[in-house]
């Protein structure tokens, strides 16, 4: 039996390593490189110099970086409930005795696939025409005017859009986790005649949980990233109230010339973002475990 | 055994893919023995104008082949070249930050010694200096095509209407409200686009304050408050006159409402009009500059170097390159790009003027033209995006806010070039 | 089984197909705009949402010939199809050993943590290196574009693989072992195809993200002369002008190759549990 493992764990040494290799090569050098411009004040092209820890001080003193921080966390945090409510109850829908399966999971999926452009367009002119329309019919105050330009819910509008488009995602990750469930588990528990509402605390959702824990650190990351319904939608406005911190990091790194200091924001950011999902990791597991 | 079929299949479509993937990958061949020179365009909506032209000198011009390119995002692609040190011969570029920047980077090469320099109208020579973050000796681009900034007016309803072009601020005020009272909207804004609220603010700008003004607050001369404070109240004024809520409204938005007769002006530059008659093919356009001032003689039109030629500092062939320039600026070959494009010639002569700027033609003809300012503004401060914060600002004191902010942010966003423009002026006063 | 659980649910289906509003109706506007002229684009809600005026195949016609598209589709398929078919085999034998590999020896908790914390790097900090070392290493092409793709999703796909590993019982490679197969054989032979399941889910996922993705070959492979359908598609906007109509027309039909991967896809993981590969 221990020369058996040891053979295993060969095999395993000789998989890893090429793909460590791989990963290291075209992630992990070039974050070293990025790592080293945050100390620059390199523009993307021409000379450079280095400033020491100059791009970090400024970070903690910029206030449209911390503002950034505030508008990604709240969009975060009310995505990634949302979201995952809303894809474990289409899951169960979808994955149920119902007719045109595939054709309803097709239509679904859709939200996902179309382009920034199209998604820009069409909100933007629900946002700005359909909807404010609806809200002068039915008087309701807040919608008469487009909630793209309120600075005060500017955040929502985006909110909606990224929650529209991730919901897609998600239910597939919980469709295919609801299919490791058993369905003799669940005519046992018919059989012991527990409402539908007992079976999904009891039996679904602690079947499903490693899913439950994979669809929230990848939809919080994915939320915490949020950039493309930025671009399409707000461009960060109105009035630099729906600026994220990806969106930051693109927009005057890349196209503008702040790629030193915007790479010492993306260093901070990965860090926050990894100690994010290890403690939601750390969570999860443990109720994993519990259940 | 599906299982089995499905891997064997994948097996062989991988097979396949990477067969006709390490078919790829190509090289520059000249086998022909003619010189090549490659030039990289920034604006892909002239792909055709540029198709013509490569073909006319391809077709005159046995030594040396030209390839024109214009591919869509041209600027991170040039960029990403750079960084690769892959660089074209010409790169056919603005005349905004992104050249103040190639330029400061040192990747330009002077072409004063070029006789075409000479024909280049004052204006655009003297924008371009300012483009220099460090005055240097020489020319680096050779100013092509411009566009101009200030209003679009829907000349059919002003003849109905027998509305008069302003001439002075307080006539544009009038006119507004004459037009409001005929139950017409003067303007339509579209501030949703950040980018949009720079168009108004540039074309009064140019009339309300010097030319050099960032140089002059990088200097320490004097402040954006001093500078800026009626531009910025001006601006402001503008929002009385246009659509309810203007940040819910994008460019494309204001283009249609504009070319649908929702509005009788709209404050923006000459490019907009082919988005406009996109949707009007009809519309009959004119334009006025910005009268910005009390003063009609103070009054200035905005415009700026749409597209200009620089030759890469490390090119290879200069003589062939040249070659290329003097055919690009011979009168036919600018007319191809300006019959396909629009805009106003930068090399001094007879060429039409479009019919939708004809109101601007006596600033054209008598030079009398400044850049945008935000030409000068680097990108990742977002001027654009304080001017609509600004714009949204209702409080009493926002005006000193914003412009409080503006110096602020300047001194953030711009201090190593402030410390170089410094250093270079003490070196030279040292010198002296 | 009794006869009431094998019964349709109709309630839910009513419920689910009136849900699918929130699909068509964006959808709907897509595709009239898609068939109207740039001349029939106005700013009232009500002529947004009226039919255009002639139903022609126009726009389409001329949004694949701006595209050139049957060159980008076949790029497009190309980085996409060996994306998938690389990722399905690489990852899932890499988070097969590392979710393995956790349970016995700390070190590969270690390598685990470092591969899916890879996520959370910001493209935007990779890019500039990227570009540098693509183009020194001559992978400025479109096998550099699938190599990027494979690292960029490697640390979501073993994050999936390892978690569903989760519901597969160990006590099945201990048999196998007993009996005297190998590791490398007992995973091609029994986990990989009890994996099916999550290998539809990666396909997916990582054809999604490959398929409209931008940045990566704009940067990568800009100079080549090769195109996928998403660069060519830029060519309907530029900052002063967006010809909505044909690049609508485009995008239709860039999302219809990979909707039918999708259902195709869907119904695998349905075969996958009728024929009971699935803890039958």
């Amino acid at each position: 039996m221990k020369i058996k493992m040891t053979n295993r764990s060969k095999t395993f040494w000789a998989i890893i390593i090429p793909v460590l290799v791989l990963f290291f090569t075209f992630n992990t050098l070039p974050m070293i490189k990025g790592i080293i411009y945050s100390f620059t004040n390199y523009r993307g092209y021409g000379s450079y110099d280095y400033v020491g820890f100059r791009n970090y001080i400024d970070l903690f003193t910029d206030a449209r970086v911390g503002k950034s921080y505030l508008f990604t966390f709240k969009y975060a945090l009310v995505g990634t409930v949302l979201v995952n409510v809303f894809s474990l109850i289409m899951a169960m829908g979808l994955n149920s005795r119902i007719r045109f399966k595939s054709a309803l999971r097709g239509i679904y999926f859709v939200p996902n696939i179309l382009g920034g452009l199209v998604i820009g367009y069409i909100f933007s002119f629900f946002f700005t025409y359909i909807l404010p329309a609806v809200g002068n019919i039915f008087g309701i105050g807040f919608l008469q005017n487009s909630i793209l330009a309120s600075e005060k819910y500017a955040w929502i509008g985006v909110l909606v859009v990224g929650v529209w488009q991730a919901v897609a995602m998600n239910t597939i990750i919980y469709i295919s986790g609801l299919q490791t469930v058993p369905r003799d588990v669940y005519e046992a528990c018919m059989l012991d005649g527990a409402s539908k509402w007992q079976e999904f605390w009891k039996v679904t959702l602690p079947l499903v949980m490693p899913f439950v824990t994979i669809n929230l650190v990848l939809s919080t990351k994915n939320f915490l990233m949020v950039f493309d319904q930025i671009m399409s939608l707000t461009k960060g406005g109105p009035a630099q109230s729906t600026e994220s911190i990806s969106y930051l990091i693109y927009r005057n790194g890349m196209d503008g010339g702040q790629f030193g200091f915007q790479s010492a924001n993306a260093v901070i950011f990965f860090f926050v973002i990894v100690a994010i999902s290890v403690f939601q990791m750390t969570v999860m597991n443990k109720k994993e475990e519990q259940l | 055994m599906w299982e089995r079929k499905i891997a064997g299949r994948l097996l062989l479509i991988l097979g396949i893919v990477t067969a006709t993937a390490g078919l790829a990958g190509c090289g520059k061949d000249t086998s022909d023995g003619r010189i090549e020179v490659e030039l990289v365009s920034y604006k892909p909506e002239a792909v055709e104008a540029f198709e013509e032209i490569a073909e006319r000198f391809n077709e005159t011009h046995d030594d040396i082949h030209l390839t024109i390119d214009s591919p869509n995002e041209a600027m991170t692609i040039l960029k990403t070249r750079f960084i690769r040190e892959d660089y074209p011969d010409i790169v056919g570029i603005g005349g905004d930050i992104n050249y103040s920047n190639f330029l400061d980077a040192d990747l330009f090469m002077d072409i004063s010694d070029l006789a075409e320099v000479e024909m280049v109208k004052q204006s655009y020579l003297d924008i371009n200096k300012e483009l220099e973050f460090i005055p240097r000796e020489g020319i680096y681009a050779l100013p092509y095509a411009a566009n101009a900034a200030g209003i679009l007016y829907n000349k059919a309803m002003f003849e109905e209407h027998g509305w008069e072009i302003p001439e002075t601020w307080s006539e544009f005020i009038a006119l507004c409200e004459e037009i409001e009272a005929s139950g017409i909207q003067p303007l339509y804004l579209g501030y949703k686009d950040t980018w949009t609220c720079l168009a108004p603010w540039n074309a009064l700008a140019v009339g309300l304050s010097d030319s050099d003004t960032c140089n002059q607050v990088n200097l320490g001369n004097t402040t954006f408050a001093d500078s800026y404070r009626e531009t910025a109240e001006k601006t402001r004024a503008l929002l009385a006159y246009a659509e309810a809520n203007p940040y819910a409204y994008g460019y494309n938005d204001a283009c249609t409402a504009f070319a649908r007769g929702q509005s009788a002006m709209y404050p923006i530059g000459s490019y907009a009009i082919p988005q406009i008659k996109s949707v009007n093919p009809d519309m009959d356009i004119d334009s006025f500059a910005f009268p910005a001032n009390e003063n009609k003689e103070d009054n200035i039109l905005n415009s700026g170097i749409d597209l200009q030629f620089c030759v890469m500092k490390n090119c290879e062939n200069k003589e062939a390159v040249y070659e290329v320039l003097r055919f690009l600026y011979e009168d036919e070959t600018i007319q191809v790009y300006l019959d396909n494009q629009g805009g106003i010639a930068c090399k001094n002569g007879d060429f039409a003027i479009p019919a939708e700027l004809e109101g601007m033609r006596e600033y054209i003809e008598n030079d009398r033209m400044a850049d945008y300012q935000d030409h000068h503004y680097p990108s990742e401060m977002s001027v654009d995006a304080m001017i609509q914060t600004f714009l949204l600002d209702g409080s009493e004191d926002c005006v000193d806010t914003f412009l409080e902010r503006f110096d602020a942010d300047w001194k953030r966003y711009n201090r190593d070039l402030i410390r170089k423009v410094q250093q270079y002026q003490q070196d030279r006063e040292d010198a002296q | 089984m009794t006869k009431k659980d094998r019964k349709t649910n109709w309630v839910l289906t009513i419920i689910l197909v009136l849900g699918t509003v929130t699909v068509f109706f964006p959808l709907y506007m897509a595709i009239i705009i898609a068939f109207k002229q740039p001349s029939e684009m106005t700013n009232d809600v009500a002529g947004a949402l009226s039919l255009p005026a002639r139903w022609s195949l126009d726009n389409f016609r001329q949004a694949m010939e701006v595209t050139n598209f049957w060159h980008s589709l076949g790029n497009s398929l190309l980085i996409t199809l060996a994306t998938i078919v690389l990722a399905i085999l690489i990852h899932s034998i890499a988070g097969y050993v590392i979710g393995r590999g956790m349970a016995e020896k700390k070190s590969f908790r270690f390598i685990y943590l470092y591969i899916v914390s890879g996520m959370f790097v910001p493209f935007s900090i990779l890019m500039m290196p990227l570009v540098k070392q693509t183009a020194q290493m001559g992978l400025g092409n479109r096998v550099g574009v699938i190599l990027l793709y494979l690292v960029f999703y490697m640390p979501m796909n073993v994050l999936l693989y390892s978690g569903y590993l989760k519901n597969i019982p160990i006590a099945l490679e201990e048999a196998a072992g007993i009996d005297g197969a190998t590791t490398w054989k007992t995973y091609w032979k029994i986990i990989f195809p009890m994996m099916t399941p999550m290998h539809a889910t990666v396909a997916i996922l990582t054809a999604l993200g490959t398929w409209n993705d931008v940045m990566t070959p704009l940067v990568i492979m800009s100079g080549t002369g090769q195109n996928t359908l998403p660069l060519a598609q830029l060519n309907f906007q530029t900052q002063f002008g967006t010809n909505y109509n044909l690049a609508f027309a485009s995008y239709i039909l860039a999302l219809i190759p990979i909707l039918l991967f999708y259902i195709v896809c869907q119904k695998q993981i349905l075969n996958g549990v009728a024929s009971g590969a699935v803890k039958g």
